[in-house]
């Protein structure tokens, strides 16, 4: 068993494939007591393996992992936006789409504008948000999706936003009840009751206090400043 | 008749929203919002209840006449069957 830090959580977790060797280990830490427990036996990951076989246990393993911590942070205050998350001037700006929109994409172009030190990947693929001590924080997790972008740190949440392709560049304010269907669909849905309220719960006070925003963009340097200038957090 | 099983009506940031959970949350279609009234009858719903109960909880909760309190739960229950969300 491994002894990792992720969201300010103690997680004891069962893993031995290259991908979590790699992703956790900027997450390793120790402690006496773990806050989640997360021990998938190897038969249950064989399993899975027979029934997508297009992935390598390795790949199985990464995913399950994930979704299991996941599932789990809805215990903890928090849940998952997939997302690919951008920290600037000390905030977290979550981009979020279905896969193949162009969220990492936009992202990259941040870091090519402004420079990968003043534009940093915090999680490219599925950021945790979680509440603690009544302010919400963007973790790093070592579930980042395809890439290995991913920081061990937390940033207040600056905003949420919902990216489409679109030929010209343009950014809209949007309203919660707009929001709601948009992070239902970009997040792990759980089945059972009591973590659907829990999930329901965090999503009210993520969705009244956070700006929200609709952005339509195409792959061009004219896209970062026409975002950066719409969302950031004015001081 | 009552609202069916595997739905979760609750606020969030101002606005009504029902989910499907349990077996009906892995083929999500979406979020159902419904507005004051609508979230009243679906509560109410939640209990096996007839029509004309609903029409007089809603005469009890809302300053309207009895016609349009019953036009309006007749409405209301049409499109919740349509939506094939009600068991008899």
């Amino acid at each position: 068993m491994h002894k990792l830090k992720v969201a300010d959580l103690n997680l004891l977790i069962k893993y031995k494939y290259d991908t979590m060797l790699k992703q956790a280990a900027f997450y390793e830490t120790d402690f006496e007591k773990p806050n989640i427990t997360i021990d998938i036996p190897d038969e249950t990951l064989e399993e899975w393996h027979k029934e997508s076989p297009h992935l390598t246990i390795d790949d199985i393993e990464y995913v399950y992992t994930g979704a299991a911590f996941y599932e789990a942070l809805l215990h903890f205050n928090g849940f998952m936006l997939h997302s690919s998350g951008v920290v600037k001037d000390g905030y977290a700006y979550l981009f979020s789409a279905d896969p193949g929109t162009g969220k990492s994409t936009h992202t990259g172009l941040w870091q090519k504008h402004f420079g990968e030190d003043n534009a940093r990947i915090i999680n490219d693929d599925k950021p945790a948000i979680r509440l603690v001590d009544d302010r919400l924080w963007v973790y790093g997790t070592p579930w980042s999706g395809k890439t290995d972008k991913n920081l061990n740190i937390k940033v207040p949440l600056g905003a949420i936003v919902f990216l489409e392709r679109s030929e010209e560049n343009w950014v809209k304010e949007i309203e919660p009840r707009e929001a709601i269907p948009l992070v239902m669909q970009q997040t792990i849905r759980p089945v059972e009751k009591d973590k659907m309220i829990m999930l329901l719960d965090m999503l009210d006070r993520v969705l009244s206090s956070v700006k929200l925003y609709r952005l339509g963009c195409n792959i061009s340097d004219e896209a970062v400043e026409v975002s950066y200038n719409g969302i950031r957090v004015e001081e | 008749m009552k609202i069916k099983d595997g739905y979760l009506l609750r606020e969030v940031a101002g606005s009504n929203i029902v989910v499907p959970i349990g077996e009906g949350a892995m083929d999500f279609s979406g979020v159902i919002t419904l507005n004051d009234v609508g979230a009243f009858i679906w509560k109410s719903l939640e209990e096996d209840t007839t029509e004309a109960e609903l029409v007089k909880k809603i005469l009890a909760e809302y300053d309207i006449d009895e016609e349009t309190a019953k036009s309006d739960v007749k409405e209301y229950i049409g499109s919740l069957r349509k939506a094939d969300l009600i068991a008899d």
